[in-house]
């Protein structure tokens, strides 16, 4: 590296380092981590490679898909079927969404552990738990997209469940479809919210996020000293190290399984469909297990008032509990909270996902002796018969003529 | 005090100046995007098909269409209803759609019931709950016949 005339040294870096603090970006992220930390602090960082994942994959397949009902659904058909790697992209997406879910969980469920949410870090906490229900958001949008039976009925039942809430719910609900029913502009919405608006406010949410883990740093585990806080390997090379191969394995798992499970595409939305049996994905079988017990009256348990309470509850979950900080097995009442809560939660899911189909029976199914002349149509979908009875505009007016003449 | 007086103005003027800009730009954008919720829909009277040929005394699934506009689409609505008539001139017309969350219902004829895919809701005949979660009876709609056509209001 030579020095020029004015005393200024000259190559790339340097002209880069008169002009950005990049000595202090380099102090920073070699700073120190606490002694104790574990493979579980890595989790953070691949939720945030999901994240980033989902925002290039998405980018890309955004490129041939279009949100109209018209559209949509065989714009997904061409992805997956003719666009070279379209399968390829399209499995890491939809199955990256749900590896964003469990690794969002665990991180949670590894903050828990650790009661890493206690002061200062409350405002981490909260921002996580807001970055929880952002990431359910782009699950609820996303799979609106592809247009089949399963986006359209989980839709149905999601902005329903939205409409119970009391006093602006039927407004939410009707903001959300973009009217009174699913179709054109509830495609379009879903589509602006999964695309435009929630990485927006994802990556801000990401952005403070982030700020307060590296202004707080590190929380590592109780078993840390004060002194022991400062006192472990830097944030870079090594953290940042154990957290690529972590991504690198993430991302040879989720192309594995990207390659040889396909991603379902259902039967193109019908609204007339009775014969599909509706399910959400597996991440809200949960909810869709526990909305059967709320009969009647109590239905609003089981829509509104649980959930809510419930993420409300997980939100200004550092400021309930106010215990010592210790790890979960030392802190009786977390640990059993906690225990329940994953129990209850995985219990519902298994009870959601293996619930029967319905079956009926329908006499009008076996019913062979329609009237021979009748110019409609009857089809039978598996098992139930059909009727189409109505009439062209020339049929009717002409039974309007043949009434007005008696 | 007059440096004071005059920063205080500033931060005021700035606060209000902020205030205006983000209230000008704000209420058209969330008017914009709430709209849909406040357009009312408009009924309509759909025909089923000549009220002889729908006769029956069991429940006949009946699918029907009818163009409506969804935003800027015209588009081809389908509906699917169960109907039949008491034998006195009298139609029942029910909407499959669950009125718990939205799921279709299916007749079953051997339990005489209306059963729910989606949270296992049970109604009977007259559309009224027998179990399950649904604060509310199945809906039934409004039927006139004219010129021996049966015609459904679709709201």
């Amino acid at each position: 590296m030579g020095v020029r005339k004015d005393g200024r040294q000259e190559g790339w870096k340097a002209f880069l380092r008169e002009r950005l603090p990049l000595e202090s970006v380099d102090s920073h992220l070699r700073k120190p981590l606490p002694k104790h930390i574990n493979l579980l602090f890595s989790l953070g960082s691949l939720a945030m490679f999901l994240l980033l994942l989902q925002a290039a994959t998405g980018a890309f397949l955004a490129f041939y898909y279009s949100p109209s009902p018209e559209h949509a659904h065989n714009a997904v058909t061409y992805i997956s079927e003719e666009v070279p790697f379209g399968a390829f992209v399209r499995g890491l997406h939809h199955w990256g969404a749900s590896a964003m879910v469990i690794i969002v969980v665990l991180h949670l469920l590894r903050v828990v552990l650790y009661s890493s949410y206690k002061a200062p870090r409350e405002l981490t906490w909260i921002f996580g738990v807001l970055l929880l229900l952002i990431v359910l958001g782009f699950g609820f949008t996303g799979y609106l997209l592809p247009w089949d039976e399963k986006a359209y009925w989980a839709t149905v039942v999601g902005v329903e469940i939205a409409s119970t809430a009391p006093g602006l719910g039927d407004f939410v609900a009707k903001v959300m479809r973009g009217g009174s029913e699913i179709g054109a502009v509830t495609l379009s919405r879903f589509y602006a919210l999964h695309t435009i608006w929630l990485p927006w406010l994802a990556f801000g949410l990401v952005g403070v996020h982030l700020f307060f883990v590296r202004y707080y740093g590190s929380s590592g585990t109780p078993k840390n000293t004060p002194e022991e806080m400062k006192t472990g390997k830097p944030f870079y090379p090594h953290q940042v190290f154990e957290d690529l191969v972590g991504m690198l394995i993430l991302f040879v798992i989720l192309a594995a399984v990207a390659l040889f499970v396909p991603v379902p595409l259902e039967d193109v939305a019908d609204p007339t469909n009775a014969d599909y049996d509706p399910r959400p994905e597996w991440y809200f079988l949960f909810l869709f297990q526990l909305l059967k017990y709320f009969q009647g009256p109590f239905e609003i348990l089981g829509t509104f008032v649980i959930p809510t309470v419930g993420m409300l509850l997980l939100l200004f979950l550092p400021f309930i509990d106010r215990s010592e900080r210790a790890v979960l097995w030392k802190r009786p009442i977390a640990l059993t909270v906690t225990s329940v809560c994953v129990v209850g939660i995985v219990v519902l899911t298994i009870l959601g996902g293996t619930s029967k189909k319905l079956e009926t029976t329908d006499a009008a199914a076996q019913e062979t002796s329609q009237p021979t002349e009748q110019i409609q149509t009857e089809t039978v979908e598996e098992g139930e018969a059909v009727f189409d009875f109505q009439l062209t505009e020339e049929e009717i007016e002409g039974a309007k003529a043949v009434d007005e003449l008696q | 005090m007059e440096k004071k007086g005059r920063r205080s103005f500033l931060e005021i003027t700035t606060a209000f100046i902020g205030g205006v800009l983000s209230l000008a730009a704000g209420i058209p954008l969330i008017g914009f995007a709430i709209s849909p919720a406040f357009k009312k829909g408009e009924s309509k009277w759909v025909d089923l098909g000549l009220a002889d040929r729908l006769k029956n005394s069991r429940f006949k699934k009946v699918d029907y269409t009818f163009t409506a506009k969804d935003g800027w689409v015209k588009a081809t609505k389908k509906r699917s209803v169960y109907v039949t008539d008491a034998g006195n001139g009298e139609w029942r017309v029910f909407s499959r759609i669950c009125s718990h969350l939205g799921c279709l219902v299916r007749w079953d004829e051997s339990k005489e019931s209306f059963l729910c895919p989606c949270h296992g809701a049970i109604f009977d005949k007259t559309g009224a709950v027998v179990a399950g979660p649904p604060p509310e009876p199945l809906q039934k709609l409004e039927t006139k016949v004219e010129a021996g056509i049966l015609y459904v209001k679709e709201t």
